[in-house]
């Protein structure tokens, strides 16, 4: 809304402010530098005046009134300061301080407490309470995140609200009444939530803790270090607390435009692998078969040595996680020195996948999906995948935008979801083709193509059609699908008819930089077609870059299991884990002669290395990174990483003096204006997006094998791999809240395939397919549909690419793993 | 004295089913409301001077101008029948005597403001007048008083029936809208919630008390004028230490003695000591005060802060009670039904609660009720909704009338009214 | 304060637990469905489903409101939330007859305290318990809007005025047999 508002006076305190109507008498208040005390209003949640201690005096009105929600009205003349006005703020805080425990010594929040601030600024000084205080059992754990001290709440509803309003999770709630009111879960179950770790940062009082921060620090003891959170690619601004070398914490760092005030858990406590003891600290260098710790000097020496004799026969995949100056060095260095265009950070590309063949990322700004009126997501597992995207979604759902998801999984959300198709697994395509008018021409009254009703799809189809400030998401679920070509082919179709562009939800933490900075077979820095670009890098770096585009990740694989890789540098990925098919990567690595890992830990793959460098990872680096939505953001240097771990771009900077052709920076600034010169619009806190998915989309696309009939057979079940926010990989396996959180891996399953199978929620079971099997812990659902079984990618001690075999439709059965007492037994 | 109508079939058997309504009069108001305009419907209660009998006391007809009379909006009419302010039985009495006069008034409620939807939102514990509601609503829908075309006149209307789950706080009109959609009871903020504006599911709704939609079937059955000549009438309830406790249709204004008097007068002739006018929300009046007319300005101006007319609950008190331990029941009972939303409702009535306690047991301090007075002035002005600022009337009345009682309990640790008695 | 806490009477949410997980019927679920029928909105049908959970299942167990929660399509945050504000739903079990005994202003002026303490001497229960046979739990209960029988007591759903100990006696024989004659007061 960009209407102007009139504007009003209002006389505060005898000092008159011009405010646009409708405006609170607390924030005209706050515009003018007088400071009202609140508890319970939050500027992100309508008013709720429930605390009552944001009280002032009103001329001509006889109580006295609650700022936070008393509108300014022309000419209102208000009183801050009136005896009365304090009289009821002193009654306020004693009311509060009654029954609170006044623990501050011992308290969490002790420093940072508003109650404990507001008491001290207009508190009675003095309380003439002599009764019991209200007891309950403390502290109370909600799970692995969330401690609750319900004798220290106030009340205000913040937390409650914010799960209500902000992130529609409901996660925490108000639970009796009166003087019993207590906030909490129902039965004090786990808090089912990925953002809770907000209502912790809103809480004006120590009733919500963190377990990873309980007695942890005081907040005069932390220096909070601006960094970017880079788990999921969203680029939340975050402030890393840090004492001594330490993250004590994570907070929110306020960024209207990406994350706004918000995180989720993974964001809050996923930083905890910073500080692990098992990072790598030396070089390693295989030695009689095994990895021994060594000096830089011989590690360099080694790999310069690989490097030049590989010429040009060398790959380099990953990239991913470090800074955009890490990833343009990496690629300068590897087009130039190591002569290969076989780039990419695409380390868990399948080969014949729609995400092959689009540009990654999205096409809108973060901030305008708050503003659409209609959200398609395909395949798009939002709050799994992108969650704090979410609270951006739920704010336009709030403004009455419409949600159309086609997903063979129904999603977390959907309560919120309108036009909820949730299809078999593989007919995501003709779903979406049936959506713009059927163009499979095999539309049936009743039901289509995976199980979705007719109706159902003509009333989708009707909003969507509709829309007139639509965003469209694809994700995953579509994109890595055996019919993603055609899913994607459909949704741009979809975009072409809407005026808008398709948004491909794909890529995490730096992707995003590392295809900026040009760590693709086939393009330079700044998404420029290599064959055009070429003649610029060369006069720019003054060197010969390699010539035709380089291998994709899955042809590196492909290429070195027949023998024709000589080299193979990882860099911040676990191909091992990530890949689609584990077997290629085995096959891989078994005929490839030298394998380079520069990682933070000693991973899967950097196990099976012949040399090791230990890097260091993004809370230690100085630098920018990029966003799904192509915004560049600045990290700062937290803390000093461990042992001698080195930024990539340090490591790279060693490998290019020993191979005689230097790339010398004096530090990430250098690099950066290099990267600026070379990519235009590069600036701090801009975006540059990819090229637009439909420029060059080819529908006939790396379109595979054809798909697979489900059979009714050995393997009766369409496996979908999927991403859970919460997982075990070699980072989040280290942040001790967020394994926790991830729990044991699992397989969804439906009712249905359960009940045959023997199998009920929450028994051990194996999943096989031909030739390989994975244990996991059930969760029966009808959430998928019958015939589909979904697992999560991610928990690197339970590789579910173990499972597949190349091709993206994978057949499977699943058994119960012990007899369960009535059952016939499993499959 | 005017002819008493409101009660006039209530105790006839029969008349809760539709043919002894009928017989006796019953869905003229209705008939004839159907004959005139909406509008001209709200002008005849707005004539009347029928006042909202929930406690408030607002003027029906003005109430129902409020709302939008745009027949693209969609409206509704909710019947609060969630009586349970302390001494009122007036709306269980009307539900389980005359339920049709209800659903004729319901019915020309929601002519009158364009509503195809009315709720009855029913307090739990009225089984008797649940079931004898449901089976009067089967019977008005079968004789076309309720559904599509109501009487051939164009006019339908669907009327639910709800229920409440043991709250006193959802009679409040905003938090029994909470309530009725199937939330925790917890009042609205106003603005922007007002009923009228933003009502049930945001909709602009009419929120009427039981009687006073009973009241509404008369004064369309019988006019403006006729009802105005009555008095007007009010129910009263009264209760406590009178010789014959029940519900008395009095012209408003009728004196607290003369109430007294229609009940049979003190119970065993003890002398009156004290009484709710209105409801344990209002304050308590002491025997001074017994010529008072029972009206809403009269009450409402009187010397004692928060006395009112309310619910027009008379609770009678005789000199053998401890009013120490009354008002400790009535703090009690607010602390019990508080929502708490708010600071000084949720924190106040359990901590006047518990000097109470001390109080009653022996352990009261000398300044208790410096202690009493100050909490309970923290409440007042400063509560969300009126029910945390309905303890500091009778709590301060108490102290100012018989401030001796609670002295006597500190210094002695015990009552001596009983002992008196 | 008389409503029941709100955590399981016993520990695991594994199978096999009856009664505790115990589920609602079909024919539950259904009358839910009719009531979510009535209204704009299905939510408005969450207090009438809880009392049809709660008069199937004898209380709100989790596994019942999870069952509410699923059939109403509500977060079982918000159900459990909604349901414990009001005092009219246990989460407990409850003997067979809910005994609920006024203690407001008119019935203490009409000597309800020494009806309540009868009926506790007389069911060797206090305030809040339920009877060893199972047949009644004791409660008090805010004004029940029929002063002018004071003092007054429901009975399930029956209620009965003009109490003293001799009458409560009569109206607790009432109530003997395993089947309900359902005396009707007035």
């Amino acid at each position: 809304m960009t209407d102007a508002k009139a504007l009003i006076n209002v006389v505060i305190d005898g000092r008159d402010i011009r405010v646009p109507q409708s405006t609170t008498v607390y924030h005209a208040a706050k515009q003018a530098g007088i400071e009202i005390p609140i508890f319970c209003y939050h500027d992100r949640m309508p008013p709720l005046g429930a605390c009552r201690m944001c009280l002032v005096k009103v001329e001509k009105m006889g109580r006295l009134q609650t700022s936070c929600t008393l509108e300014a009205a022309d000419g209102m003349v208000v009183s801050t300061t009136a005896p009365d006005v304090h009289a009821g703020q002193e009654a306020m805080l004693e009311y509060l301080l009654v029954n609170h425990p006044l623990d501050c010594p011992i308290c969490d929040k002790g420093g940072e407490c508003p109650l404990q601030d507001q008491a001290f600024r207009w508190g009675p000084g003095r309380s003439r309470f002599v009764e019991v205080k209200r007891d309950f059992a403390k502290p109370v754990s909600l799970g692995p995140v969330l401690v609750l001290d319900r004798e220290r709440c106030i009340l205000c509803w913040r937390c409650v609200r914010f799960g209500e309003i902000i992130a529609g999770d409901d996660a925490l709630k108000g639970f009796e009444r009166g003087f019993a009111s207590e906030i909490n879960t129902p039965f004090t179950l786990p808090v089912q939530s990925k953002f809770i770790g907000n209502t912790i940062a809103i809480c004006p009082v120590g009733a919500l803790t963190a377990k990873s921060y309980r007695f942890i620090a005081r907040p005069w003891d932390n220096r909070a270090v601006s960094s970017v959170c880079t788990f999921c690619g969203v680029g939340c601004a975050v402030h890393l607390d840090v004492r001594g070398n330490t993250i004590t914490r994570v907070r929110a760092r306020e960024q209207p435009a990406v994350n706004d005030i918000w995180l989720c858990d993974l964001g809050f406590y996923g930083q905890a692998y910073v500080g692990r003891d098992d990072r790598l600290r030396r070089p390693l260098v295989r030695r009689d078969g095994a990895l021994v710790e060594t000096s830089w000097d011989e590690a360099v020496d080694v790999v310069a040595r690989q490097i030049r004799t590989a010429g040009g026969r060398a790959g380099l995949l990953g990239g991913g996680r470090g800074t955009n100056e890490d990833a343009y060095v990496l690629g300068r260095f590897f087009r130039t020195a190591a002569g290969s265009n076989h780039i990419d950070h695409r380390v868990d590309l399948g080969p014949h996948t729609a995400s092959a063949a689009v540009p990654w990322g999205m096409t809108m700004p973060i901030a305008d999906l708050a503003a659409a009126d209609v959200i398609v997501l395909a395949g798009c597992d939002l709050t799994e995948e992108y969650p704090v995207l979410w609270l951006r979604i739920k704010q336009a759902v709030d403004r009455g935008a419409t949600i159309i998801a086609i997903t063979p999984k129904r999603l977390e959300i959907g309560r919120f979801i309108v036009h909820h198709l949730v299809h078999r697994y593989g007919v995501g395509a003709e779903v979406l083709a049936a959506l713009i008018g059927g163009r499979t021409g095999r539309r049936r009254i009743g039901q289509t193509p995976g199980g979705v009703r007719d109706d159902a799809l003509e009333a989708a189809s009707a909003a969507l059609m509709s829309a007139s400030r639509p965003a469209v998401l694809v994700g995953r679920l579509a994109l890595d699908a055996p019919d993603g070509v055609a899913a994607v082919d459909a949704l741009l179709e979809v975009c072409r008819r809407l005026g808008t562009s398709l948004n491909v939800m794909r890529g995490k933490g730096n992707e995003f930089g590392a295809a900026l900075a040009g760590m693709l077979p086939d393009h330079a820095p700044g998404y420029r077609r290599l064959e055009e670009g070429r003649g610029d890098l060369e006069s720019a770096w003054g060197e010969p870059v390699a010539g035709a585009p380089g291998l994709s990740a899955p042809d590196m694989l492909a290429a070195a299991a027949r023998g024709d890789l000589s080299l193979l540098y990882v860099v911040g990925a676990d191909p091992a884990t990530a890949v689609p098919d584990r077997r290629r990567w085995t096959a891989a690595r078994a005929a490839l002669p030298f394998l380079v890992v520069q990682d933070a830990f000693l991973t899967e793959t950097a196990q099976a290395a012949d040399v090791v460098f230990p890097a260091l990872v993004i809370a230690e680096k100085s630098g920018t990174v990029s966003n799904v939505e192509g915004r560049i953001q600045r990290v700062e240097a937290a803390v000093q990483g461990p042992g001698e771990a080195r930024n990539d771009w340090e490591i790279i900077s060693l490998l290019s003096e020993r191979l005689g052709r230097p790339l010398a920076y004096s530090g990430w600034e250098e690099i950066f204006d290099e990267m600026r010169r070379m990519i235009p619009g590069l600036e701090i806190d801009h975006r540059i997006t990819a090229r637009p998915p439909h420029d060059g989309f080819d529908a006939r696309g790396p379109t595979p094998e054809a798909r697979v009939a489900p059979v009714a057979g050995d393997y009766p079940l369409t496996l979908i791999i999927g991403d859970a926010l919460f997982d075990r990989g070699a980072m989040t396996a280290r942040s001790p809240t967020i394994a926790d959180l991830a729990g044991e891996p699992w397989v969804l399953l439906h009712p249905d395939d359960a009940a045959a199978a023997g199998i009920a929620d929450g028994d051990a079971v194996v999943v096989e397919s031909a030739g390989a099997s994975v244990a996991l812990r059930s969760r029966v659902s009808d959430a998928v549909r019958r015939g589909d079984v979904f697992v999560p990618r991610g928990f690197d001690a339970t590789p579910v690419n173990k499972l597949t075999d190349g091709d993206p439709r994978v057949m499977v059965r699943i058994r119960a793993l012990a007899a369960v007492a009535g059952s016939t037994g499993g499959t | 004295m005017a002819e008493s109508f409101l009660l006039k079939y209530v105790h006839d058997p029969g008349q809760a089913g539709l043919e002894g309504y009928l017989s006796r009069g019953g869905y003229e108001g209705l008939r004839r409301a159907l004959r005139m305009a909406p509008a001209e419907v709200t002008e005849e209660v707005d004539k009347s001077g029928l006042r909202g009998r929930g406690g408030a006391g607002f003027a029906t007809g003005r109430k129902w101008k409020f709302i939008p009379p745009d027949p693209g909006v969609i409206k509704y009419l909710v019947v609060n029948a969630d009586e349970g302010e302390p001494g009122t039985f007036k709306d269980r009495t009307l539900l389980e005597g005359d339920p049709h006069r209800l659903i004729e008034g319901i019915a020309i409620g929601s002519y009158a403001i364009g509503a195809h939807q009315a709720f009855i939102y029913l307090r739990r514990e009225f089984h008797r007048a649940r079931r004898l509601l449901e089976r009067a609503l089967a019977q008005a829908y079968d004789a076309r008083f309720l559904g599509r075309n109501i009487q051939d006149s164009g006019f339908d209307l669907e009327v639910v029936l709800a229920t409440g789950a043991g709250a006193y706080i959802a009679g409040e009109e905003t938090a029994l809208l909470e309530s009725l959609e199937g939330r925790r009871a917890m009042p609205r903020l106003k603005p922007p919630f007002y009923p009228a504006v933003k009502g049930l599911y945001m909709q602009p709704t009419a929120l009427n008390n039981v009687e006073t939609l009973c009241h509404v079937a008369w004064i369309l059955a019988r006019g403006a004028d006729w009802y105005r000549q009555q008095g007007p009438p009010i129910l009263i309830s009264i209760s406590g230490h009178v010789a014959a406790p029940g519900v008395y249709e009095l012209p408003l204004g009728t004196t607290i003695r003369a109430a007294i008097d229609a009940a049979g007068g003190m119970r065993d002739g003890r002398p009156f000591k004290a009484c709710f006018p209105g409801g344990s929300s209002s304050a308590i009046l002491s025997p001074a005060y017994l010529d008072t007319p029972m009206d809403y300005d009269a009450l409402a101006k009187l010397d004692v802060p928060g006395s009112m007319l309310g619910s027009a609950a008379l609770i009678v008190m005789d000199e053998a009670t401890c009013m120490v331990e009354i008002v400790a029941r009535t703090v009690e009972f607010y602390r019990d039904e508080s929502c708490g939303k708010c600071t000084p409702c949720r924190e106040g009535t359990i901590w006047l609660s518990q000097v109470f306690d001390r109080i009653l047991h022996g352990t009261g301090r000398g300044d208790d009720l410096d202690l009493l007075a100050g909490v309970a002035r923290g409440m007042m002005g400063t509560c969300f909704c009126p029910l945390g600022e309905s303890v500091p009337p009778s709590l301060n009345a108490s102290l100012r009338f018989f401030r001796h009682e609670y002295e006597h309990h500190i210094r002695t640790g015990a009552c001596d009214v009983r002992a008196v008695a | 304060m008389t409503t029941g806490n709100r955590e399981p009477e016993t520990g695991g949410r594994g199978r096999g637990e009856p009664p505790h997980q115990r589920r609602l019927s079909e024919s539950a679920k259904d009358e839910i469905r009719r009531l979510m029928a009535q209204f704009p909105q299905p939510q408005s049908a969450l207090l009438g489903a809880l009392f049809v959970a709660q008069d199937e299942a004898g209380y709100l167990s989790p596994a019942v409101l999870e069952d509410v929660s699923a059939v109403v399509g509500l977060p079982l945050s918000e159900v459990t939330s909604v349901a414990s504000f009001y005092h009219l739903y246990y989460f407990k079990p409850v003997g067979r007859y809910l005994i609920q005994v006024c203690t407001n202003v008119s019935c203490t002026l009409d000597g309800c305290a020494e009806v309540l303490h009868h009926l506790r001497a007389r069911l060797g229960v206090d305030v809040g318990q339920t009877t060893p046979d199972g047949r009644f739990t004791l409660r008090t209960a805010e004004c029940l809007a029929a002063c002018e029988e004071a003092p007054v007591m429901m009975v399930g759903e029956d209620r009965h005025g003009k109490l003293t100990p001799e009458t409560v006696d009569a109206i607790l024989a009432g109530y003997a047999e395993p089947r309900r004659p359902t005396p009707e007061a007035r």
